[in-house]
């Protein structure tokens, strides 16, 4: 047993997902791309194969498993279609395992076995028109009333927030300020589809990548949600979100291993076979830098995600500066990596067929989504600079 | 219904441009390649997986914790290192109930010791059918299932398409796929059986209990091992045993002399004006027509 795969259940793991993902996912990966559609059908075969609640508690319809288990599943599958791989991880990282840690038994009933089973379709707002990386900066607002809370305010960038182009996905977690409250007190409600003054902004079109994954715009106008769906106390929300934000950033720069190794494999392929001056571009100096460079680059890469995976515990914080730091890494590294394998087949890099070319553009997300490279400096250096000796 | 099923792990099939031959000729060498599950064989678990469930129960349990969804036996047996146990564990978490590991190193075996190996089992555990792969993805022999059946007295039926049968029936009606149309047959259990990529067509196998319109979804495989499949193997009984605990002396009736490449293909490409041309071609210098 590896870093990689720490235990022979890892390993089958790795076995189950990389078949599935070669058989089935590869195969409809540049149709969705190229339409900009969420495969579905393909999204609930996740739900059988027991993926979509990987982490979450088998008494609720998930499968019980660790940190490490999260990285396989999402570098595996987005070797294949890092597009499809997003909208797995926001339904299984951000809505799956932060409802199941963060939420009463009462809410894990109602909403994590058919979220597991993949009959609605999760995700999570933290962005805004208006905030980003200021995350502390949003300005959607909740007050309560009787029995329930309004919600007012927009929320940008959802991923699944919108499975077609009309039709909103089912269920999402939604951070919100109580009104009045202070800058850093959030607080965290379950908000479904349906809900009185809930609506579709609009769907994100002509995205560079992640094609295959929906974003969209949702609105809060007079959003009407029921007490029983705030999730922990008002005002404590600030918390979880980072708890879940460190599960994020690891699940997210892993699927930049799976880019990257995918990239390395078909540069090492390509140059052993394509000719130039009577010679595989592989006995070439130039061309051996791109490939060596890659390997070694994914490689470190892949040894810093999975060794602060194996030492994360999904019910406690205490990852932040190294899951900044596995994501900052390796989210460029994916790109680079993308990059030199478009270099090293040339034209033919440079047009879908060859799969190098869409892994690139899926690739440059990783460096803004889930926090920029420079949202993640600058967390990094603050946690830095109070530390004198590294351990 | 109680099915033996044989899996063999063989170097992956699909990266079979990678295998070498030894440098002295005297084997194949795999160095660097995953093991995998026999493709072949994967097919036949399958469709014993399809024989003994329920579908309509699936997932559910009973009051005593037993899947309602298995209404028989699944044994899988693998003759091999220690490590083909891994091969093993692949077939446990797509569902059968458990597995027997007969320990042997992969030189000292052939398709002969392999059917000698799998009588002595079939003798002991007494199943149904012995459903086999019809060949291994790396030997390509396509003899043991046949010699198997003639050791043990069995019926035989090769390169099945579809089976159907009842529940409490002794006998299965298969088909074949024949150069000329399709061969039904019935054959009483026990009995062995290999099959072909059909019988993983969605309606290939009808037990009489999981629902008759009932459609698998298409695949070029078997199913997939879920997670909770996984976990659950984890707890399936697997037993380890040896030629010499089963009472077998191996009779090797193959030495391999010589293994070499095929010569790299020669050719030249000619683009034809007309269809005419082509057929004229393949007639006078291909002679092929
Ligand atoms: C495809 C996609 C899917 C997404 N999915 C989700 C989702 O499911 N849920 C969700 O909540 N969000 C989601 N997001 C939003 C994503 O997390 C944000 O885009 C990201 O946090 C950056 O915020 P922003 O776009 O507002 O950029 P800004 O925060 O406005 O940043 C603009 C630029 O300024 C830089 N910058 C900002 N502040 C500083 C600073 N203090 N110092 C130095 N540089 C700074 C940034 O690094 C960046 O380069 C998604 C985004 C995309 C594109």
């Amino acid at each position: 047993m590896s870093l990689f795969e720490p235990t022979d259940e890892h390993r089958q793991l790795r076995e189950m997902v990389r078949a599935f993902a070669e058989r089935e996912v590869e195969p409809q990966a540049a149709a969705h791309d190229r339409s900009e559609s969420f495969n579905l059908d393909l999204f609930r075969q996740l739900g059988e194969l027991g993926l979509l609640g990987i982490t979450c508690g088998e008494q609720y319809g998930g499968s019980g498993m660790d940190a490490v288990a999260a990285c396989i599943a999402h570098e595996e599958l987005a070797a294949a279609d890092p597009g499809f791989t997003l909208a797995y991880l926001a339904h299984s990282m951000l809505f799956v395992n932060n409802l199941y840690q963060n939420g009463d038994e009462d809410q894990r009933q109602r909403y994590l076995p058919k979220a597991c089973r993949g009959e609605a379709i999760g995700g999570m707002c933290i962005s805004e028109p208006g905030a980003g990386t200021d995350v502390l900066g949003m300005t959607t607002t909740a007050r309560r009333e009787g029995d329930h809370y309004v919600l007012n305010g927009a929320k940008m960038w959802i991923t699944n927030g919108a499975i077609s182009d009309t039709e909103l996905g089912d269920v999402f977690l939604v951070y919100a300020r109580m009104e009045g409250a202070a800058r850093n007190e959030l607080s965290m409600f379950i908000v479904e589809k349906g809900f009185e003054g809930f609506k579709l902004g609009q769907k994100i079109e002509d995205k560079l990548g992640m094609r295959a994954s929906p974003t969209a715009e949702l609105v809060f106008a007079d959003c009407v949600v029921p007490a029983a769906n705030r999730v922990g106390e008002e005002g404590s929300a600030t918390l979880h979100m980072m708890r879940n934000l460190e599960i994020e950033r690891l699940t997210l720069a892993s699927m930049s291993l799976g880019i990257a190794r995918r990239c390395v494999e078909i540069m090492n392929d390509y140059a052993r076979e394509r000719r130039s001056f009577g010679q595989p571009l592989n006995r070439y100096g130039q061309i051996q830098r791109h490939i060596a460079e890659s390997y070694a680059q994914y490689m470190a890469g892949r040894a810093y995600a999975y060794a602060v995976a194996g030492r994360m515990k999904l019910d406690a914080p205490g990852q932040r500066l190294d899951t900044d730091g596995v994501k900052l890494f390796c989210s460029t590294m994916g790109k680079e990596v993308a990059d030199r394998a478009i270099q090293v087949l040339g034209g033919y890099g440079y047009v879908g067929e060859y799969r190098v070319e869409r892994l690139w553009r899926d690739a440059k997300l990783l460096e803004i989504g889930g926090g920029t490279v420079e949202a993640h400096q600058k967390n990094m250096t603050r946690d830095l600079s109070r530390l004198d000796r590294l351990r | 219904m109680k099915i033996l099923v044989p899996v063999k792990r063989v170097a992956d099939p699909d990266n079979a441009n990678k295998v070498k031959v030894s440098d002295d000729g005297t084997k194949v060498t795999s160095d660097g390649l995953e093991w995998k599950m026999n493709p072949f064989d994967e097919w036949s678990l399958e469709a014993a997986l399809r024989l003994t469930e329920d579908v309509s129960k699936k997932g559910m349990k009973g009051d005593d914790g037993k899947p309602l969804d298995r209404i028989g036996e699944v044994v899988l047996v693998s003759i091999g290192p220690k490590d083909a146990v891994q091969t093993i564990r692949q077939g446990l978490a797509m569902g059968a109930e458990r597995g027997i590991l007969v320990e042997a190193e992969d030189s000292s075996l052939d398709s002969h010791v392999v059917a000698q190996v799998l009588a002595a089992v079939a003798q002991k555990e007494n199943p149904d059918i012995v459903f086999l792969g019809k060949q291994s993805a790396d030997g390509d022999s396509n003899v043991a299932g046949t010699k198997l059946a003639e050791m043990l007295g069995w019926p035989l039926v090769n390169y099945a398409t579809s089976i159907r049968t009842e529940p409490g029936s002794d006998t299965l009606t298969v088909t074949r796929a024949l150069d000329g149309g399709v061969q039904t047959i019935e054959v009483k259990m026990p009995c062995v059986l290999t099959s072909t990529d059909r019988i993983l067509h969605p309606e290939s196998v009808k037990n009489g209990v999981t629902p008759e319109d009932h459609k698998y979804p298409e695949s070029e495989g078997g199913r997939y091992a879920s997670l909770k499949g996984i976990m659950a193997a984890k707890k399936k009984p697997l037993e380890e045993t040896t030629l010499e605990a089963l009472g077998v002396t191996p009779k090797r009736t193959e030495e391999y002399v010589k293994f070499a490449l095929p010569p790299a293909r020669e050719g030249k490409a000619t683009v034809v004006e007309s269809v005419d041309e082509l057929v004229e071609k393949l007639h006078s210098e291909a002679k092929v027509l």
